[in-house]
């Protein structure tokens, strides 16, 4: 009596879903980035009182050198000069009379620079400021 | 004679999309940079001209940051201390009365975090009312501080 062979079924791994898993990531990771306004590289001063700054917040930068760098937290940031922040900032809390204004200046620019922006955001009537600083190490 | 024709199934070939888009996730994933998005606040004071110094009954405690060579120093209330000291300074007197004053004021020269060092060291301290006048502000004082 002839047996037959019983049919093997080819092992595979099933690899369709593969892409919608991937593409499923790509998605959740667009949807949760927000894109920075300012990009400008400081070496930030550390802090150990750090709470969360409102996202659509104008930040200026202020370089080592005293370079200001202006963004009204939708628009990418530019180089202003110092005495044009009254104005960026007051055309800014015209429009929004409680936005938020972060001071993103490097820890060794002298204090004179912060003094000049922080003066014109107080002539603008700009009422929340928020310092930017990065994690103190807790030794 | 009848010839059959072997047909083919038609198919769409997926099998390397997985890889385009493991390869877009690494893509997104090395040019993507973390922003800070966290930071220290604090209310400026309102635009008035007229305004009269933080605490004009009771005296305030005064910080003044003077540089020294790439670093700064630390005078509380024309004491010389370490930052660390601050706060022990300033417990007793916060115990009295929670509402005490502290300014802060920074030589125009020092570097900025030593600022930020002072004020995340006040702010530990539980200071309610740290004020950091700005120069046009003193001026307007008359150099009270």
């Amino acid at each position: 009596m002839n047996i037959r062979k019983p049919q093997r079924a080819e092992s595979y791994i099933p690899t369709a879903s593969m892409a919608d898993i991937a593409f499923l990531l790509i998605v959740f990771f667009m949807v949760t980035t927000t894109i920075t306004v300012d990009r400008t590289r400081v070496a930030l001063p550390t802090s150990l009182e750090r709470t969360e700054v409102p996202k659509d917040a104008a930040v200026i930068a202020i370089e080592e050198g005293g370079v200001v760098h202006f963004s009204d937290g939708e628009e990418q940031s530019r180089v202003i000069n110092m005495g044009d922040v009254l104005p960026a900032a007051a055309f800014v809390i015209e429009k929004n009379s409680l936005k938020w204004f972060v001071i993103k200046a490097d820890g060794n620019a002298e204090y004179q620079h912060v003094d000049r922006v922080m003066e014109q955001l107080r002539q603008a009537s700009v009422r929340n400021i928020a310092m930017l600083t990065g994690q103190e190490s807790v030794s | 004679m009848k010839v059959e024709k072997k047909r083919t199934e038609p198919e769409i070939p997926t099998a390397s999309m997985a890889d385009i888009a493991f390869l877009l996730i690494v893509f997104f994933m090395i040019t993507s940079v973390f922003s800070v998005t966290r930071g220290i606040e604090f209310s400026l004071p309102k635009n008035d001209t007229n305004e009269t110094p933080p605490d004009s009954q009771e005296e305030a405690i005064h910080v003044h940051i003077v540089p020294a060579g790439g670093d700064c120093v630390f005078e509380v209330d024309k004491q010389q201390m370490a930052l660390s000291d601050i706060q022990i300074y300033i417990e007793p007197k916060l115990a009295r009365n929670p509402n005490k004053f502290v300014i802060i004021d920074p030589d125009p020269t020092a570097p900025y975090r030593c600022m930020v060092d002072a004020f995340d060291e006040l702010k530990q301290a539980q200071v309610k009312n740290i004020s950091i006048p700005t120069a046009a502000e003193k001026a307007a004082w008359g150099g009270v501080i």
